[in-house]
């Protein structure tokens, strides 16, 4: 690329001392990328400006919002979407694909195992106090089969780049991951207000992701050829709730709460204006702890009484099964690598991100020690809450972590600071680099398959290396490609 | 289909139709007040509330505290609506989402000045809604709750504006015809059930009470009646009823209330109702509808257990018994 050809929104992108998605070195565009970056010199930035305005307004007309800390009196918000798309090479994906698919299998065989024989508690390769005293443990569950052996039905994975550029997974959401909905609704945008990017690439569409959903939950059924599926929130008032209307409009399902749903003589009922009738498989995106007021938190108003032993009993399916948590604890984490090699006797194709247990007193006199260089985060908090980021923190903030790691040392993990990659992103009226993460989703039934893109989060404050929407964090479109661009 | 989802559509369509209802009150009132300059004229149209001027405004347009005025029938649909997105068309949706949207905009919020605007811009996409839900819905349960609920919320709200005139009739002064204010008030009485074009159609604006109660209460074909409104409620609850039916359910007593409502429009005359008393007539519509209202949400949209056929068999038999005794 040319100097003369440079971006009119991109005269003085500085790709800066980070792993930048789009520029090898300053004015130098890497390959796949560069029929975007042409297509950005032909825009003003009043041009940009107006299509922003018009993804703005769109997401704001559909409603697709979400209301912050839970609070229902509190406004909604639409996540903020930057416009220029993050594109991955298809050569790149496969080995991405390749990696999540070893994971989610190992991560399912290990469950199995945790709530069956406990086989690998018998080896020194994992401490079994750590995975039998982990929150996510469900010891309600042992000895329960689960329809194909299959525990985490919807898996979203964050995976992050360091300064190199090598792919990392940063944690593993097991329990009721979201976000997808944005990968479909980003994408319908994008294509809305600026389809003349699409014309130089072949990107992979991600609009199939609620029918293979479908297919996978009613693989799950127990027993029934045709199964009854349907989609379980908390409501209104969850943050994540335009997705759980999403899903459950794409998928032809019905949206139930708990008060919807009844247990009659070992079986699950939702109450229609026909009378009752029968559930099958039921996607909750309600936690584990508010399913069943009778076996877990007996104030949770948003759960079925009886439900746990149904599902006990083999005569409804739970997707995501209960307890799943266990294995996206994050102290657990640290062990996943030990874990694929133990079940599937292969290396880890995507490498964790080096992690200091608290637990461990090695690890833990490190992280005391080191704390202002370190991510120290909460091993069951998610949501960017609970964290804390010492090159950033003020100093009485590293004392109250230091107190908390020596009084539960169970509680927390550490991991380097990342130097998390970049991409240009709209600012104002023009394009700065932003810290960016990825989460794509895996579908796991009969078969793994994993949604092509993700949900590509960008952290919008500059030099913010936190990406969650909670926190400041938008959107951003990703495109997985078909082939290279020749 | 879920009975919370079927009790919210059902309620969405009453606060739609009386956000419509309440925006042709603002216009009126407004009018009114223009006209003629004198209070007592719409206080009546209102209710019992001790407010004048731009006060009475506010309070049927922006008054979070009232929960019928413009804005909380809005914000109800919407907040409903919300939770039940799956079950209506996006068209639908978006369409209430943007006026909710519009209203949260403060200027738009206190119209103090431009009531009559403000409340038609909210009148015309309420009605487009109504008109989204005709044109996009397939007819099953969604849209016959949905017409259930606006059809038994517009019975409602014309037999209470009737109500509240009827007190201007007592003492037999409805035979001669009306003379200066009142002739102001009864087209008032028309124009808030927004039905004066219809009526000036039909009796080429003779405005006579006899005739307007007539037309609003009794006319079989024109939509805003109360006759036609409980005939249209009968004819979904009538095809909510029959699913129920099929599965082998009992329909539930609404049917039979809601019937009996109907059966009073449609086989009571005029002057019939005048000689029983326009009040206690009125009167006995309303609590019928508000009995099939609550037996409608015993029956399908909480699915309470209701004295169903086998109480209904054993309370004929005891009654039998009694009468048995007794001869």
């Amino acid at each position: 690329m040319t100097a003369g050809s440079r971006a009119s929104v991109l005269p003085s992108y500085v790709p800066g001392e980070f792993w930048d998605e789009m520029f090898e070195a300053p004015g130098q565009v890497r390959p796949h990328y560069a029929e975007l970056a042409r297509r950005l010199t032909t825009l003003s930035s009043a041009d940009v400006q107006k299509r922003q305005r018009a993804a703005d307004l769109s997401f704001q007309a559909q409603g697709i919002t979400f209301s912050v800390n839970q609070d229902p009196s509190g406004p909604e918000k639409t996540m903020p979407f930057d416009l220029v798309p993050r594109i991955v090479m298809a050569e790149e994906w496969k080995r991405i694909e390749r990696g999540l698919e070893q994971r989610v299998r190992a991560l399912n065989l290990f469950l199995h195992d945790i709530y069956h024989e406990q086989r690998i508690l018998r080896t020194e390769l994992i401490p079994a106090e750590l995975v039998l005293g982990a929150r996510g443990y469900r010891r309600e569950f042992r000895t329960v089969d689960v329809p194909l052996g299959v525990y985490t039905h919807v898996v979203g994975s964050d995976l992050v780049r360091d300064g190199r550029g090598t792919w990392f997974v940063l944690e593993d959401n097991l329990r009721v991951p979201s976000g997808v909905s944005y990968v479909v609704e980003n994408r319908r945008v994008l294509k809305r207000v600026w389809p003349q990017i699409f014309t130089d690439y072949r990107v992979r569409p991600v609009e199939g992701y609620p029918q293979d959903l479908l297919e996978v939950l009613r693989a799950v059924g127990p027993g029934s050829d045709d199964p009854t599926v349907v989609l379980l929130t908390p409501g209104v008032h969850n943050s994540a709730f335009f997705e759980h209307a999403f899903l459950a409009k794409s998928m032809g399902i019905d949206l139930v709460q708990g008060s919807d749903l009844f247990v009659d003589d070992a079986a699950v009922y939702m109450r229609t204006t026909r009378g009752r009738r029968r559930v099958d498989v039921i996607y909750r995106r309600v936690d584990d702890d508010f399913l069943d007021p009778l076996a877990f938190r007996a104030d949770s108003l948003l759960g079925v009484p009886g439900l746990l032993a149904t599902c006990r009993m083999g005569r409804v399916t739970i997707a995501n099964a209960i307890g799943t948590g266990l294995a996206d604890d994050k102290a657990i984490y640290a062990y996943v690598p030990t874990i694929i090699k133990y079940y599937l006797g292969e290396d880890e194709i995507l490498p964790n991100v080096k992690t200091y247990v608290a637990d461990d007193p090695t690890d833990r006199a490190y992280i005391l020690e080191h704390i202002a260089e370190l991510v120290v985060k909460s091993v069951n908090e998610s949501g960017g809450y609970g964290m804390l980021i010492g090159p950033h923190a003020p100093k009485k903030d590293l004392d109250a972590y230091r107190t908390r790691v020596r009084d539960d040392p169970r509680g927390y993990i550490a991991q380097p600071t990342l130097a998390l990659s970049r991409h240009p992103t709209w600012s104002v009226d023009h394009l700065e680099g932003r810290h960016v993460d990825l989460r794509p989703f895996i579908l796991f039934g009969r078969d793994v398959k994993v949604t092509p893109g993700g949900l590509t989060r960008v952290a919008l404050r500059s030099g913010s290396l936190v990406v969650n929407s909670s926190q400041g964090g938008g959107a951003k479109d990703t495109w997985v490609l078909e082939a290279e661009p020749c | 289909m879920l009975s919370r989802v079927a009790d919210d559509l059902f309620w969405v369509a009453r606060y739609v139709e009386r956000g419509i209802a309440v925006s042709r009150l603002v216009d009126v009132t407004r009018h009114l007040e223009l006209d003629a300059g004198t209070e007592d004229f719409w206080a009546p149209l209102v209710g019992a509330i001790d407010l004048a001027g731009d006060d009475v405004r506010f309070y049927l347009t922006s008054d979070t505290m009232n929960p019928d005025s413009l804005v909380s029938c809005v914000r109800a649909a919407r907040t409903l609506s919300r939770g039940i997105r799956e079950a209506m068309s996006s068209e639908m949706w978006e369409e209430l989402n943007s006026l909710y949207g519009s209203l949260a905009t403060p200027t738009i919020a206190r119209p103090r000045g431009e009531a009559i605007s403000f409340a038609r811009l909210v009148r015309e996409q309420l009605q487009s809604f109504q008109g989204l839900a005709e044109s996009t819905l397939a007819r099953d349960e969604p849209w016959h709750f949905l017409e259930l609920g606006k059809f038994v919320e517009r019975a409602d709200d014309v037999a209470r504006v009737l109500n509240r005139q009827s007190h201007l009739l007592a003492a037999g002064s409805h035979t001669k015809d009306p003379t200066g204010p009142d002739v102001v008030r009864w087209l008032a009485v028309l124009r808030t059930c927004g039905s004066a074009e219809a009526y000036a159609r039909y009796y080429s604006l003779r405005v006579e009470p006899a005739r307007l109660v007539e037309f609003l209460l009794l006319n079989p074909i024109f939509p805003q009646s109360v006759r036609f409104s409980l005939t249209g409620a009968c004819l979904s609850l009538d095809a909510i009823a029959a699913l129920r039916t099929a599965a082998g359910n009992e329909p539930g007593p609404a049917v039979r209330t809601l019937g009996r409502a109907r059966a009073q429009v449609e086989l009571t005359a005029i002057d019939e109702v005048f000689e029983r008393g326009l009040e206690g007539f009125l009167s006995n519509i309303q609590q019928l509808i508000a009995q099939a209202s609550e037996e409608l949400s015993a029956t399908y949209l909480r699915d309470e257990p209701v004295p169903g056929r086998l109480v209904g068999v054993a309370r004929a038999t005891m009654i039998m018994a009694a009468q048995q005794q007794q001869q």
